[in-house]
């Protein structure tokens, strides 16, 4: 009964395993990269992550962030920043080329920085 | 209405709007009851499930069907209470997720599994307590089978619904 035991648990810890060691950033790029551009939809505190959206040029960045406790517990609220204005942000890009999305760590505005991963810096 | 007219007016909805302006936990809060919903309905059902297909035949069934089916009703109602309210925060982000639609297919197959079993002159002679024929166990073996496979593909969809 007890090496049963063990042995459910051993192969319930194996499938286990790869789920816990790709949480959340799996399908984007290990290094950091920046980006600078304008909102066009502010910070929204809504679902399971933080969300806003950066034009850099003519394309349309959606941007991640932390979970809203996380993200509400850097400083940044909804009406942080306005629509218009100008920000840098760093995170990790997707791995895909053609999918415009960051899961960003820092973000500054007007000098102000935002860190809502300050370990993943 | 068209399939993305019924995602904005859900995500415009006053429990879309309530879920969005109530506070950074509120999601989270919600989440945790969904999960603990998926906890209660997997636990009983796995139970239940394995008896039927031959595991500790010593346990009378119709001891174990019972409160199975009580905690695993209490279960799937919480996950279905706590779901609708987290698809309405953000319902159009989740129009090419293909996962979570994948999962209501299998959601609801497993509750028609449900439904067809219970309704069946199998199930209706192990709540009595009787001596089950052979075509009445393969009956509820095969129902537990499905039910397995069609809650753990539903629950696996739903987890990669998250990484989509």
């Amino acid at each position: 009964m007890t090496v049963r035991t063990l042995l459910l648990a051993a192969l319930l810890t194996a499938v286990a395993m790869p789920a816990v060691a790709h949480h959340g950033w799996g399908g984007n790029e290990e290094k950091i990269t920046e980006l600078t551009g304008t909102v066009v939809k502010p910070v929204s505190l809504a679902g399971p992550h933080a969300t806003m959206q950066v034009k850099v040029g003519n394309v349309v960045w959606d941007i991640t962030l932390a979970p809203l406790p996380r993200t509400s517990a850097a400083g940044l609220r909804e009406n942080s920043i306005p629509v218009g204005a100008t920000v840098t942000v760093r995170g990790n890009r997707s791995l895909e080329a053609d999918h415009h999305e960051m899961k960003v760590v820092l973000v500054v505005h007007n000098g102000k920085r935002y860190a809502v991963y300050p370990d993943r810096l | 209405m068209g399939f993305h007219d019924f995602l904005q007016w859900l995500e415009g909805s006053p429990l879309g709007h309530a879920m969005r302006s109530s506070g950074v936990w509120t999601y989270a809060i919600v989440n945790l009851f969904h999960i603990v919903g998926i906890a209660l309905l997997f636990g009983a059902i796995i139970l239940l499930d394995l008896r039927l297909l031959g595991a500790w035949r010593g346990v009378p069934l119709a001891s174990l069907s019972r409160p199975a089916v009580t905690v695993a009703g209490t279960g799937v109602t919480l996950a279905v209470l706590t779901g609708i309210p987290m698809f309405a925060t953000k319902a159009t982000d989740y129009a090419d997720n293909y996962f979570l639609f994948a999962k209501f297919a299998l959601v609801a197959l497993a509750l028609l599994n449900v439904l067809a079993l219970h309704r069946s002159s199998a199930w209706r002679a192990q709540a009595a307590g009787q001596a089950l024929t052979i075509a009445q166990a393969r009956r509820l073996a095969l129902a537990a089978g499905c039910s397995l496979v069609l809650w753990f593909c539903a629950i696996t969809c739903g987890r990669l619904a998250g990484y989509w």
